[in-house]
């Protein structure tokens, strides 16, 4: 199928960048502890005190884009379910089959830190990982926030959580950890994820320099190197490579009719079958609520109330309310016309919910939204004529708005 | 006299219909579409432009629907089918606000706003339930055709429950029932309110604005009809030819499209 739309120069520097990051990881340079972890723990602690953090959830997509079929098969018949994360599935399964995985398997770990901001999963997930590997693990519990609001008691339990991680990985790795470094961590992190923002930010423009399917590939470094001098080096060449679109006029999409709104994670086995679709009419996804999951800077002050306060207000740790006004909010700034939904039966936390999200959102704005199945890993979820028939559909009657 | 032509090449049957400038329907032919789709539409075609007596080569436009849209080469242009079945639906009933589509293999609800375009449409994910492939097996394992569905409904005193919304457990659900002896008919009228809540189900996602008109082959089906009306309280008008709907739309489309020079 033909491209019809123009290729990232950076695209080359992530493909380095990400081998080395599993290089690294694999190959154990310079004898640093590897700890797995999940993709909302406080990663700056870790590299703070040289310990190498690895995110079986980002080993899971890339494994998932080339087809992990064989990978939840594994986990399956140690009776995981299939109504299990397929990241946990392809995780376990991976460990499961060891060298037989993509790139010979993740390794193994020393250490396991899984932080349940994100879903309750990762906690018995890593669980299993650890009876596996053998390795200790550490579960930093996030509290959830019905009313979006961080209270004290909050912020005082997952501080104190933080201050016992810090002592846990102080013990294991026989590391002490070093406050200035850990500012220049924070710091490092804090540029990455500011440059992420403004990426993001510059598809505001008309029309769009960069597509959703853009930046899920992008988002990598955000995840994995966040609070390294590599990622923000990155993302300071996608920035400007997207400024210079700009300021060019060149578009993700080749005449660009509709601007959509993407909410849930991608759908990594089809994600450029399944968003071709759209450019051949004319729709470009020009914002997401799953790459800006990574857009809050740790706060100036004591680093662990700061980090606390960052891991705790994480999208997903949000009331559904917050959520489809925040997508409301994506909608007015990006000058959207209309969104699609993912109802992603891996992600239970992102998909709980969606039908009414999307009424909430449509009263909003005004602007129809499409929600489909499918699962972010597991092709087996995927209804090719299904979809396509609502994603057609969905179009067409953009197309009948407009007219 | 110049005729645009629709087909609507659907998982089970494929149904063509030709049009006249005023949207009326000359000829129209419906057969099961078997394993090959698109074959059986080149012949219902030609059958149905005998029947109109045109000429295959002077029909003006075409435009194809249903799961076999893509594989057709003989048509002008392509259309989904929530886009056919508005546009037939809101021809045949000018005031219609939701339409509820049941075909072979999926039930879609379309709402429509007041000048007739799509607003809000939502169709069944991956699941045989609820669709006409459901009463197929489900007739079949009662022994009955499809068509005799409606009467016995009429017969029935009392809905059996039937709690599986799977097509293969609802068919062990109906056969214990037959094996205890439970009379066909509640059976039936069972599996018809079984369907109607499933489509409630859908409905509730983009809302039930009378009026609304159902189509596809399960509208025929007044048992059926009966269930989702007194579910939904609310009436159901079957369209006229319920199972050409899409087809209809379909020509309807390719008339519009020639008036919009594309």
């Amino acid at each position: 199928m033909a491209r019809n739309y123009p290729r990232l120069e950076s695209g080359g520097e992530l493909t380095r960048l990400m081998i080395e990051h599993y290089g690294q990881a694999l190959g154990r340079q310079g004898g640093l502890p590897v700890a797995w972890v999940t993709s909302g723990a406080p990663v700056e602690l870790l590299r703070a005190m040289d310990v190498l953090p690895v995110y079986p959830e980002n080993y899971a997509a890339v494994c998932a884009s080339q087809g992990a079929v064989p990978l939840c098969e594994a986990a399956e018949r140690l009776g995981y379910s299939r109504d299990l994360c397929a990241y946990a599935r392809i995780s376990i399964g991976a460990a499961a089959i060891g060298d037989d995985a993509p790139f010979a398997g993740l390794g193994r770990p020393d250490l396991l830190v899984a932080c349940n901001n994100i879903c309750g999963t990762v906690v018995k997930w890593f669980q299993a990982l650890a009876q596996r590997f053998a390795v200790p693990l550490f579960i930093l519990d996030t509290p959830f926030l019905p009313d979006d609001t961080i209270n004290e008691h909050a912020l005082a339990y997952v501080a104190g959580q933080l201050e016992d991680l810090v002592r846990w990985l102080e013990r294991r790795a026989a590391r002490r950890l070093d406050r200035a470094r850990l500012a220049d961590v924070l710091a490092l992190s804090n540029e990455t994820v500011a440059l992420w923002r403004d990426i993001r930010g510059l598809c505001r423009a008309h029309p769009s320099p960069l597509s959703v399917p853009d930046l899920f590939v992008t988002m990598a470094p955000i995840v994995s190197l966040r609070g390294t001098p590599e990622a923000v080096a990155f993302y300071r060449m996608l920035h400007s490579e997207a400024e210079q679109r700009v300021r060019q006029g060149v578009s993700a999409v080749a005449g660009e009719r509709f601007r959509l709104l993407w909410d849930n994670i991608a759908i990594w086995p089809r994600i450029y079958h399944f968003f071709s679709q759209f450019p051949r009419r004319g729709a470009c996804f020009v914002a997401d609520t799953y790459t800006g999951a990574w857009d809050t800077e740790v706060e100036a002050g004591e680093p662990l109330e700061a980090l606390a306060r960052t891991y705790l207000g994480i999208f997903l740790n949000h009331s559904l309310a917050h959520r489809a006004e925040r997508m409301a909010q994506l909608i007015g700034e990006y000058a959207c016309d209309g969104f699609v939904m993912h109802a992603n039966r891996s992600c239970k936390p992102f998909s709980l919910g969606q039908p009414v999200a999307r009424r909430l959102v449509t009263d909003a704005t005004g602007v129809p939204g499409l929600l489909f199945e499918a699962d972010m890993a597991d092709p087996r979820a995927y209804a090719e004529e299904a979809i396509a028939a609502r994603v057609q559909a969905f179009l067409e009657a953009l197309d009948g708005r407009a007219s | 006299m110049s005729t645009w032509l629709g087909l609507d090449i659907g998982s089970r049957t494929v149904k063509v219909v030709l049009i006249d400038g005023a949207g009326s329907i000359i000829a129209r032919a419906l057969a099961p579409a078997g394993y090959d789709g698109p074959s059986v539409a080149g012949e219902l075609i030609a059958g149905a432009c005998a029947e109109a007596g045109v000429e295959r080569r002077l029909v003006r436009a075409s435009v194809v629907t249903g799961y076999g849209r893509v594989r057709f080469a003989q048509a002008d242009s392509e259309a989904s089918e929530i886009t056919c079945h508005a546009r037939g639906a809101r021809h045949l009933v000018p005031a219609a606000r939701t339409v509820i589509d049941i075909g072979g293999q999926d039930s879609k609800v379309i709402a429509l706003d007041e000048a007739g375009r799509v607003s809000d449409f939502a169709m069944n994910d991956r699941c045989a339930a609820g669709t006409g492939r459901f009463l197929e097996v489900m007739a079949q394992a009662l022994g009955l055709a499809v068509d005799q569905l409606a009467a016995l409904h009429a017969l029935a005193e009392q809905p059996v429950p039937i709690s599986s919304t799977c097509t293969v457990f609802a068919e062990t659900e109906v056969i214990s029932h037959l094996a205890r002896g439970v009379p066909r008919a509640g059976i039936v009228a069972g599996l018809h309110a079984a369907i109607a809540s499933r489509v409630l189900g859908l409905a509730g996602r983009v809302g039930l604005r009378p009026v609304v008109v159902c189509t596809g082959g399960v509208a025929r089906n007044a048992g059926f009809v009966a269930a989702l009306g007194s579910a939904a309280q609310v009436q159901i008008n079957v369209a006229a030819d319920a199972q050409f709907v899409g087809a209809l739309g379909a020509a309807l489309l390719a008339l519009a499209r020639r008036h919009e020079g594309r």
